[in-house]
C-alpha cells in the first residue's frame, strides 16, 4: 500500500518536473513581460575580502543595463555549514528561481538538492569552489594548475635547492588538497628542496602572519615560501623578523603585488609570482548564466575553466585609474586595502566593472553588458572536486605557465 | 576570610598548627603560578631537541609578541570568570575596535590620540550593555555575551559590507613594531601591563571585592561590598581589554579583518583555567593567567615546529592542555605547599 503510494507520488513528481523542465526553455528566450528573471546569489560564508568582492561584482553586473531590467537578484548568506546552504537552495528552488549563482561550501553535500533543482529547470552556476553533481555548471580556476605552476616558479627562483615553508589553506578542504598535491608533485622532483614547515593559514592574512612567525622561530634560515591566499601575511612575518626577505609565491592580494614590485623589497631579496583564485569567476559565471537564460548561448552543463592569473614580479604594473587598463594589474595602496584581491577585474570577460563595483557592488555609470567571448575552456576532470566517478588526466600536473629552469 | 573547601579532618592529621588554611592557600597559588612558569621554561629549553633554533632569545621574543594579545584578552576574561561569569563577546569586541580604528583613524592621522580613546569607549559601552543585561535583566552571562557578540559582529559585517577598509593607526603600529632599549615594544608593554593587571587584581580593594563576589555574592553584599557596581566592572574592563587587544592585532598585521578575534575565544578561557583559576569564580591570580597564556603560545610555536599532520598536532595540543590542567590542580599544590612547612 505504502509502496504504491510512494510510487504514485514519485511518478507525479517526476511528471511535474518533466513538465516544468519542458516549459522552462520555451520561456527562456525573451524576458517575460514585466517579469524579471529570478536569480539568487548564494554565499556560504561572508566576511573576507575575497567573498565580498565576488558577491559585489555579481550585484554590480545585475544592476548594469540591460540586466537591471531583466534580473531580480537576491543574495542569501547561509554560513559555513552545508546544512544551511542545502536549506537555502531548497527555498530558492521552491520560490521559483530561474538561476542560482553560488559559492558552494561542499563539493558533494549539496548534490541531491542541486539535482532536484535541475529537474525543475533551475540553472546552477558554481564559482571558484565546485560541486561533483553533473547537472550544475562549475566555473573555476581549480583545474588551471595553481599549485604546480607556482611551485615550479619557487623552485626556479631558488635554483632547485633550499629550505621552504608551505603555507596552506583550510585543513580537510579539497581545494587546499588539490593545490598542495600539485605543489608537492613538483617539489618531490627536486631532492634539494626541503619542506621544513607546513602549516594551515586558513586563507587569511593575519593567520598566515602568525603561523609564519611561529615557523620562523624554529627555522630562521628559510629560503622560500610557497603560500596560498594570505601570502601578504607571510611577507609581513619576514619583515617583522628583520633581516632579509626570500622568494614568495602566493595569490592575488593587492598588498602582495605591491610588495613584489617594490624596489626596496626586491633589494632585500623578495621575488615571486602572484597567481591563484580570482573573484572575477563569479562575474563570469553570472554572465554565462544570463547569456544562456536569454537564449544568446547554447551550453550544456559542464566544467568551465577560468584561466589562471599569472603575474611574476617583473610583470606587476600599477594602475592609474579604476580598472585594469594597458596591462596594469595592481592598485595604489591609497585606493584599496592590502587584502583587496586584484583579480576581481578582467578587461576581456568583465569590461563593465571597476574597483568601486568590487568594493561596493555599484554599477559603473554608462557601462552596458558586453557579450562574452564565444568560446569557453573546458576544465579537466578533477575527481572529487568537479566530477564523481571520473579519472584524473595522466598529465594532471603538467606545467602551463612556466618551464623548469633547473634540473 | 576562610574558605571551606578542605576536609578539616584530613587536614588535622596532616598539620599540627590550628588554622593555617589561609596561608596554605596563598602558598598554593604561588606554587601553581611558579609551576606554570617553570613549565614554560622547560618547554622552551626542551624545544632545542626539536629544532636547534628553538629555545633562543629570538623564539622567546616571538612567543612574547604572539602571546601578548592573549595576555591582554585573558586579563579581562579572568576578571569576568573571577566573579563567576563568562565573556563570549571578546572576539567581536576586538574586531569592533580593530575595524573602527582602521576606518575612523587610519594611518598618520593626527587625531588618533582623541579618536583611539573613543574607539575604546565604544568597546566599553558594549561591555556595559552585556553587564546591564546580566545584572539587571538577569540574563545568564553565557547567553548575554553570546548575543552581544552576534549583534556586534553582524553590525560590523553590514557596516563594512564585507571589506574592512583603511590602514592601521601609526600609534598601534608603533606599539607592535617599535623597539625601545633594544627590546621589542610589545614585550616592554607586556611587562607594564602584567604589573598593572596584577596590582589591580591582587593588591587593590576593587580586586578584593571581585574575589569576595566570586566566592559568595550574598556574603559580599552583607560585608558591604558595592555588589552591583562590582559585577558590572569586570565586563566593562573585559570589553576594554578586548578593544585594546584589537588595536594591538591591527598594529601587528597592519589592518583589520572581520574575523580577526575569532581564534582567541577558547584560548582566553583556557589561559585563565590553566593559570589556576576556578571556572566557577572566586579563585585565581592574574600572574597564573599570564603563565597560562604564555604556556599556550609556547606550545603553539613548538607544535608548529614539529611538522606533524594537522590532526595529530591538534590532538597533542589538546592532550597537553589536559595534562597541564590535571597536574596543576590546586589540591596538588596545597599538599606540596604544606609539605614545605
Amino acid at each position: 500500500m505504502i509502496s504504491t503510494l510512494l510510487k504514485t507520488a514519485t511518478a507525479a513528481l517526476l511528471l511535474g518536473a518533466a513538465c516544468l523542465g519542458a516549459i522552462q526553455p520555451a520561456e527562456a528566450g525573451a524576458p517575460k513581460d514585466g517579469k524579471k528573471y529570478k536569480i539568487y546569489l548564494s554565499l556560504s560564508y561572508s566576511g573576507n575580502a575575497w567573498q565580498s568582492e565576488a558577491a559585489n561584482i555579481v550585484k554590480a553586473l545585475a544592476a548594469t543595463p540591460p540586466y537591471n531590467d531583466l534580473v531580480e537578484l537576491k543574495e542569501v548568506i547561509s554560513g559555513a555549514d552545508p546544512q544551511a546552504q542545502i536549506s537555502a537552495y531548497e527555498s530558492m528552488i521552491d520560490a521559483g528561481a530561474d538561476g542560482i549563482v553560488s559559492f558552494p561550501i561542499s563539493a558533494t553535500a549539496l548534490n541531491r538538492t542541486i539535482k532536484r533543482g535541475c529537474e525543475q529547470g533551475v540553472l546552477f552556476f558554481m564559482y571558484d569552489a565546485t560541486v561533483t553533481e553533473s547537472c550544475a555548471y562549475n566555473v573555476s580556476y581549480l583545474s588551471s594548475g595553481f599549485g604546480e605552476n607556482s611551485a615550479q616558479a619557487l623552485v626556479n627562483a631558488l635554483g632547485g635547492k633550499g629550505k621552504i615553508f608551505l603555507s596552506r589553506g583550510v585543513p580537510g578542504n579539497s581545494v587546499d588538497q588539490r593545490h598542495t598535491d600539485g605543489a608537492k608533485h613538483i617539489f618531490a622532483k627536486y631532492p634539494g628542496i626541503e619542506v621544513v614547515a607546513e602549516y594551515y593559514s586558513f586563507w587569511d592574512d593575519r593567520t598566515t602572519q602568525q603561523e609564519t612567525a611561529k615557523a620562523l622561530a624554529a627555522h630562521p634560515d628559510v629560503q622560500g615560501i610557497w603560500a596560498q591566499a594570505g601570502e601578504y601575511g607571510a611577507i609581513q612575518a619576514l619583515l617583522d623578523k628583520g633581516g632579509n626577505l626570500v622568494p614568495v609565491t602566493g595569490e592575488n592580494s593587492n598588498g602582495f603585488r605591491l610588495a613584489l614590485a617594490d624596489p626596496a623589497m626586491q633589494a632585500k631579496g623578495l621575488t615571486g609570482v602572484s597567481a591563484g583564485s580570482p573573484p572575477a569567476q563569479s562575474g563570469y559565471a553570472f554572465k554565462l548564466m544570463m547569456e544562456i537564460l536569454t537564449g544568446k548561448r547554447e551550453l550544456k552543463p559542464t566544467n568551465i575553466e577560468y584561466p589562471l592569473p599569472w603575474v611574476p614580479a617583473d610583470k606587476v604594473k600599477l594602475c592609474s585609474g579604476d580598472t585594469f587598463e594597458n596591462g596594469c594589474n595592481v592598485f595604489p595602496k591609497e585606493r584599496v586595502p592590502s587584502s583587496f584581491v586584484t583579480e576581481v577585474l578582467n578587461p576581456v570577460l568583465l569590461p563593465e566593472l571597476n574597483i568601486e563595483s568590487a568594493l561596493n557592488g555599484t554599477p559603473v555609470k554608462g557601462a552596458t553588458i558586453q557579450p562574452l567571448p564565444a568560446e569557453v575552456i573546458k576544465a579537466a576532470n578533477e575527481p572529487g572536486i568537479n566530477c564523481s566517478r571520473c579519472e584524473a588526466a595522466k598529465d594532471q600536473y603538467k606545467l602551463t605557465k612556466i618551464a623548469p629552469t633547473v634540473n | 576570610m576562610t574558605v571551606m573547601n578542605e576536609n578539616p579532618i584530613a587536614q588535622a592529621g596532616f598539620q599540627q598548627s590550628a588554622d593555617t588554611r589561609r596561608s596554605a592557600r596563598v602558598s598554593a597559588e604561588t606554587v601553581s603560578t611558579l609551576a606554570v612558569a617553570a613549565l614554560c621554561v622547560v618547554l622552551l629549553v626542551g624545544a632545542r631537541f626539536i629544532s636547534p633554533s628553538l629555545g633562543s632569545w629570538s623564539q622567546v621574543e616571538t612567543v612574547l609578541v604572539l602571546g601578548s594579545f592573549l595576555v591582554v584578552l585573558s586579563f579581562g576574561q579572568g576578571l569576568v570568570i573571577l566573579t563567576g561569569g563568562l565573556d563570549l563577546s571578546l572576539p567581536a569586541v576586538a574586531t569592533l575596535s580593530g575595524i573602527l580604528a582602521t576606518n575612523w583613524v587610519g594611518a598618520s592621522d593626527p587625531g588618533a590620540w582623541c579618536l583611539l580613546p573613543v574607539v575604546l569607549l565604544a568597546c566599553g559601552c558594549v561591555g556595559f550593555l552585556s553587564a546591564a543585561g546580566i545584572v539587571w535583566l538577569k540574563v545568564p552571562p553565557f547567553i548575554m555575551t553570546l548575543a552581544m557578540s552576534i549583534i556586534v559582529s553582524s553590525l560590523l559585517l553590514g557596516y563594512t559590507k564585507g571589506t574592512p577598509r583603511g590602514a592601521a593607526p601609526d600609534a598601534a603600529v608603533a606599539l607592535m613594531k617599535g623597539h625601545l632599549l633594544g627590546l621589542p615594544a610589545p614585550v616592554l608593554f607586556l611587562v607594564g601591563f602584567v604589573l598593572l593587571g596584577w596590582l589591580f587584581q591582587s593588591r587593590s580593594v576593587y580586586g578584593r571585592y571581585l574575589y569576595a563576589i566570586g566566592t559568595n555574592v550574598e556574603a559580599a553584599r552583607i560585608a558591604g561590598a558595592p555588589v552591583t557596581a562590582m559585577r558590572i566592572l569586570p565586563y566593562v574592563i573585559s570589553a576594554l581589554s578586548a578593544g585594546f587587544a584589537g588595536l594591538m592585532l591591527v598594529g601587528y598585521s597592519s589592518g583589520a579583518t572581520l574575523r580577526m578575534g575569532d581564534s582567541y575565544l577558547l584560548p582566553s578561557i583556557a589561559a585563565v583555567v590553566i593559570g589556576g583559576s576556578s571556572i566557577l569564580g572566586g579563585r585565581g591570580t592574574f600572574l597564573g593567567t599570564v603563565g597560562g597564556a604564555i604556556l599556550l603560545t609556547t606550545l603553539g610555536t613548538i607544535i608548529s615546529a614539529i611538522g606533524l599532520e594537522f590532526g595529530l598536532r591538534t590532538i597533542i595540543e589538546g592532550a597537553i592542555v589536559l595534562v597541564a590542567l590535571l597536574l596543576l590542580r590546586e589540591e596538588l599544590f596545597q599538599k606540596l605547599g604544606s609539605l614545605w612547612r
